[in-house]
């Protein structure tokens, strides 16, 4: 059960590191709810089901559509095509 | 844990790994959107075992709220990002 919580907190520390690194905005809000994908796990693995899907509510689908939407509407959503090029 | 439940374990842990991957390392954000929503449904897998090692049945309604919201949120954010690339029409030069 150890490997599994290693595990789990092993993609929430990469997608928390990936947050702070990361230049584009849509990418730093995918990795945003990348981390409270892996909270869900911990609450869940932690027994606390009511608290995972509390968790799994508001973070799966709330925080991101809300952060989403504000970065969109204060205008630091940055552009880029397909092949990743950001284009001023 | 049977034997079987820890080689299940580990092959969610393998496909979790290259997802992360592709989203640490995707070059355009729609590789990362999908990978995002592919962890998700790891995620819920995870959850069903998570319900069959425990031996409870609460576990099954968290994966079940976790699959439709973030089907929810996966199609908001994709629409934000379909909206947004018709021309580099930026709300801050406004």
């Amino acid at each position: 059960m150890i490997w599994i919580v290693a595990f789990v907190v092993f993609i929430m520390l990469a997608a928390a590191i990936a947050v702070l690194l990361l230049d584009n905005m849509v990418a730093a809000v995918v990795a945003t709810s990348v981390v409270s994908l892996a909270l869900t796990i911990i609450f869940a693995l932690l027994r606390a089901p009511d608290v995972a899907m509390t968790e799994a509510a508001i973070g799966a689908g709330l925080s991101s559509l809300i952060l989403a939407i504000g970065l969109k509407r204060l205008g630091y959503w940055k552009i880029s095509d397909a092949k990743g090029e950001k284009n001023d | 844990m049977t034997t079987l439940t820890i080689i299940a374990l580990g092959f969610i842990a393998v496909a979790a790994l290259f997802t992360l991957y592709r989203l640490l390392f995707g070059p355009s954000n729609a590789d990362r959107i999908i990978s995002a929503d592919a962890l998700s449904l790891i995620t819920a897998v995870f959850l069903l075992f998570l319900a069959l090692i425990f031996d409870s049945v609460l576990y099954l309604d968290i994966a079940l709220v976790y699959s439709i919201l973030s089907f929810v949120g996966i199609i908001a954010l994709a629409r934000v990002i379909e909206t947004k690339t018709n021309n580099s029409k930026n709300l801050g030069e406004d």
